[in-house]
């Protein structure tokens, strides 16, 4: 397996406060990684470092070797890397498919003559666009694709948390971030949306997926691997089972010694 | 079905049509307050009826051609009141000033770059017209030159306008407009607080001072002006919708709804807001140029922080955003003021109170916009 | 370096009605985070109503010297307090949750309609007027300078305001509801403080500041336009802003900054007096981009 990211004594500080302390994790291809800890213990602040939105106090972030602390957001998409929020990101006044075909950035053309003159050739453009978030929807939700004209703020919020999605997706991330993907929904339909993701990436086996939930059953059933934060600083590695079981987790995480 | 959809919808503009025309003729001040009056219950009763809504469906997503309803429906006014100086260039005055709006619809409505400075960029096209207008350059590159000019000065306040934000922005455009009429005031070799003459259009060797004949009809030559400001008009318009039905528009969207948002998924935020601002400035330079070589004669009491806020209410009357309500809401704000002389010295007062009201009970103007679709480019 | 210290003076009874107006401004954004661009033309209003009083006064006789300061003040302060809430009230909390332009534009076009509103119905508005001499002018010797004592009571009346907005803010139990409205709004709510009410009260209280920088204007200048409000809110906003936004003192040191800047302008280029406003307008462009967030940062976090 090669190793796709790798953050090196990663540190956040908001003021006086390490949001994040000097966190290293390694991760590879393919891999599935729960990312787990009490409210505040960093675990969103790191994807905002990951991604450029917050500024590092210290240490390094890479993709494939390639340094990417301090980048650009745009940049850091480049390398692949899309994420989800935890309170979603979307535009409420554009339809559904605007909303998503946003992801494919680096693939649509940007040129004015393209898109002010040959109308003809972006009309293409559109329809093959189009096609690929349709099927990309219809894996989640077939009702979901009959609305793909739809104005946005006309979906209900679970709706709204599988089009967020859909945008990271369809952009064939190398990694993807998930920001506490199935809040607000209920564990079976959370079960379902899991399922759907994961069904999603046998297309693209190589991508890496980071997630971040409270829902421990999902953790047990998706994440190969799981780490734990606290205050910052990473407490335990492992798989879900050796990690449940460490006496720092039950007592950090779970409120039980 | 689509055929009575496009049926309803001619209608609708035809009779839009007929009320321009009776309001730009209209003798008495009661003939326009009647009109005025028709036009609420109207636009009130068809937002509510299916006939509004066809009509926005056809506008927003037909084709490209259905842009000719524009020269047309321009034209058939235009030839209804072809012999009256006065009526002709309020129409030409509503076409430039829809050009200007539709430069500050990219920047505003679209990306969400705010610019309280619309009559300085315009006055920055008039003033280029009028120190070229001796010069003997060419009419059409005058036009472009004022657009040029306006989108490169502009570029000085580019900067703070990207660094900082919303509030921030909004505050430096204005400081912008007023520092742009402090300097015409105080500038000697600009014409200081008298202004400058300014050399008529010309095309191809004649001047538009020269009426044209058309068959029996010898309309006035503000009929010219007409013309040109409709052709200038109709191209702007058509790229502006092109570019919003594109993914730079879609990109311009982005950007306004939620710029962290954009950035995390490749949007380059600056690059495209930097893009609205000069190309939204180029057509308020272009339309300032025109503005002036009609007038013959600009001073800097023309482009005063008042004549920003009316180019302004102008697009938020209609519908921050809608290309279609340009035209309309112009029609309103350029027109009204000089058929109702009774509130000619109160319009900006009368607008300023108009905007508010609108803002405060229909945010989203008279003509709300219509959300972006691709169903016709998708054969749906 | 009489001269000097002269320009120095009138720098700093300028620096203390722009700080007047940017404490406003700060106050506003503090409990809203609004920002509320009618407030220039509150102060014009203010101004105006002063006047109104004052010749009411003297149709009635009683224009004496202190008293006729104290109801012209007073009188600034009801209606700019009054106009104030109103515009709180009925435009900006029914609209917090709107988009910040829409804010912006609605009430740029509600100082718009009072500007012009005093242009149109005062009788002729659109000229200067007259604004009374309601203190003493006679020059003061302080150690061989020269001052106008009128001048010098403008400057000690502007920081006995200042010190008692902020004794106000600090002390008070209302200060308490500002300060904690301003930290976070829908707690305050759940702690029993009643936010409508403590909203108007700011809006209320800032807009009296501005009343009084208005009759300041009006004694300082002996006049009054329709138009000065565009200008002081536009620099009382910048001295906000230059501050910190939500910094009294900030905004105090905002304000004296764009009076010394002002003044250092008159003193080096005498004969360019004329471009005293293209160089005020350059100086607000030329600090936004140096301090987008002001000299004293903004207490700034986006939440993702």
């Amino acid at each position: 397996m090669n190793q796709l990211f790798s953050a090196r004594d990663v540190s956040v500080r908001f003021g006086g406060v390490h949001a994040v302390d000097n966190l290293s994790l390694d991760i590879v291809e393919g891999s599935i990684t729960g990312l787990i800890g009490p409210n505040g213990s960093g675990k969103t602040t790191f994807f905002n470092a990951i991604t450029g939105l917050c500024k590092l106090a210290g240490g390094r972030i890479a993709i494939d070797g390639q340094e990417i602390g301090g980048l650009q957001p745009r940049e850091i998409y480049g390398f692949g890397v899309t994420r989800t929020f935890q309170r979603s990101r979307l535009c409420l006044s554009l339809s559904v498919f605007d909303n998503i075909v946003i992801g494919r950035q680096n693939a649509l053309d940007l040129g004015l003559i393209g898109n002010l003159l040959r109308r003809r050739r972006f009309n293409e453009a559109v329809r093959e666009n189009h096609e690929r978030v349709h099927a990309l929807l219809m894996a989640f939700s077939e009702p979901l694709a009959r609305r793909i004209f739809d104005p946005l703020h006309s979906l209900s919020m679970i709706d709204r948390r599988r089009i967020e999605v859909c945008r990271a997706l369809i952009a064939e991330p190398r990694l993807l971030l998930l920001d506490e993907p199935s809040a607000g929904m209920t564990p079976d339909e959370t079960r379902e949306f899991m399922d759907d993701i994961l069904n999603v990436r046998k297309n693209n086996p190589r991508m890496s997926i980071v997630i971040i939930e409270h829902e421990m059953d999902l953790m047990q059933r998706v994440a190969e691997r799981c780490v734990v934060l606290n205050y910052g600083r990473m407490v335990a590695d492992g798989t879900f089972e050796t990690v449940v079981a460490d006496p720092w987790v039950q007592e950090a995480y779970l409120g039980t010694s | 079905m689509s055929l009575l959809r496009v049926g309803s919808s001619v209608a609708i503009i035809a009779l839009a049509v007929i009320w321009t025309v009776i309001v730009l003729a209209a003798e008495s001040q009661w003939q326009v307050l009647a009109a005025l009056v028709v036009a609420a219950v109207a636009i009130f009763a068809f937002s509510r009826m299916r006939a509004g809504r066809d009509l926005a469906f056809t506008l927003n997503d037909s084709g490209p051609s259905i842009i000719a309803i524009i020269p047309l429906a321009v034209l058939v006014v235009a030839f209804a009141i072809h012999q009256d100086h006065f009526q002709l260039m309020m129409l030409a005055s509503v076409l430039i000033y829809g050009i200007a709006c539709v430069g500050l619809t990219v920047q505003f409505g679209y990306a969400g770059v705010i610019n309280f400075a619309g009559a300085a960029f315009f006055g920055i096209g008039g003033y280029t017209a009028a120190v070229l207008g001796s010069t003997g350059v060419p009419s059409l590159l005058t036009l472009l030159a004022g657009g040029l000019t306006a989108a490169m000065i502009g570029c000085i306040i580019i900067l703070p306008v990207l660094r900082t934000k919303g509030h921030y922005a909004a505050l430096i455009t204005i400081a912008f407009g007023l520092l742009f009429r402090s300097f015409l005031e105080v500038n000697h070799t600009l014409g200081g607080p008298q202004g400058l003459k300014v050399e008529g259009a010309s095309i191809a060797g004649r001047s538009l001072l020269n009426g044209i004949q058309l068959g029996t009809l010898e309309p006035s030559f503000y009929f010219n002006y007409v013309l040109l400001a409709l052709a200038a008009f109709t191209l702007f318009f058509l790229l502006a919708r092109n570019l919003e039905k594109s993914w730079i528009g879609l990109n311009l969207d982005a950007v306004r709804e939620d710029t962290i948002g954009a950035s995390v998924f490749g949007i380059n935020v600056a690059a495209w807001r930097i893009f609205a601002f000069v190309a939204g400035n180029f057509l308020i330079g272009v339309a300032g140029a025109l503005f002036a070589m009609m007038q013959n004669f600009i001073a800097p009491s023309n482009f005063t922080f008042s004549d920003s806020l009316l180019m302004l209410s102008i697009i938020v009357l209609g519908g921050i955003g809608n290309l279609w309500a340009v035209l309309p809401a112009a029609i309103l704000v350029v027109v009204l003021p000089e058929k109702l002389q009774g509130i000619g010295e109160y319009r900006i007062f009368v607008f300023a109170i108009l905007v508010v009201l609108v803002l405060r009970f229909r945010p989203a103007g008279l003509f709300p916009r219509s959300m972006r679709q691709f169903r016709r480019e998708v054969g749906q | 370096m009489a001269i000097l210290f002269e320009y120095f003076f009138n720098g700093a009874v300028l620096g203390i009605m722009y700080a007047l107006v940017a404490v406003g401004f700060t106050l506003f954004f503090g409990v809203l985070d609004v920002i509320k661009f009618s407030h220039g033309d509150v102060l014009t209003l203010g101004a105006f109503s002063g006047l109104v009083a004052f010749l009411a006064l003297q149709l009635t006789g009683l224009d004496l010297p202190v008293i006729g300061l104290v109801i012209v003040l007073v009188a600034a302060c009801i209606v700019t307090g009054l106009v104030g809430a109103a515009i709180g009230q009925f435009f900006v909390i029914p609209m917090r949750n709107s988009s910040a332009f829409n804010i912006l534009l609605m009430t740029l076009m509600i100082g718009t309609a009072i500007r012009e509103a005093i242009r149109l119905f005062y009788p002729t508005g659109a000229n200067p007027k007259a604004f009374p001499a309601l203190l003493p002018n006679s020059p003061v010797e302080i150690g061989g300078v020269f001052l106008r004592l009128d001048s010098l009571i403008l400057l000690a009346l502007g920081f006995a305001i200042v010190f008692l907005t902020h004794w106000l803010i600090r002390h008070t139990k209302l200060g308490l509801a500002i300060r904690a409205v301003a930290q976070d709004g829908d707690t305050a709510q759940v702690m029993g403080i009643p936010f409508k009410q403590t909203v108007l009260a700011t809006f209320a209280l800032g807009s009296m500041l501005a009343g009084i920088a208005g009759v300041m204007h009006g004694i300082y200048y002996s006049e009054i336009n329709f138009g000065v409000g565009l200008l002081l809110g536009i620099i009382g906003f910048s001295a906000a802003v230059l501050g910190g936004l939500g910094s009294i003192w900030g905004a105090i040191i905002g304000g004296f900054a764009f009076a010394a800047l002002q003044t250092i302008w008159v003193v080096l280029f005498p004969d360019a007096s004329g471009y005293r406003d293209v160089f005020a307008f350059a100086a607000i462009i030329v600090a936004m981009t140096i301090f987008p967030t002001g000299i004293i940062a903004e207490r700034y976090s986006e939440r993702v």
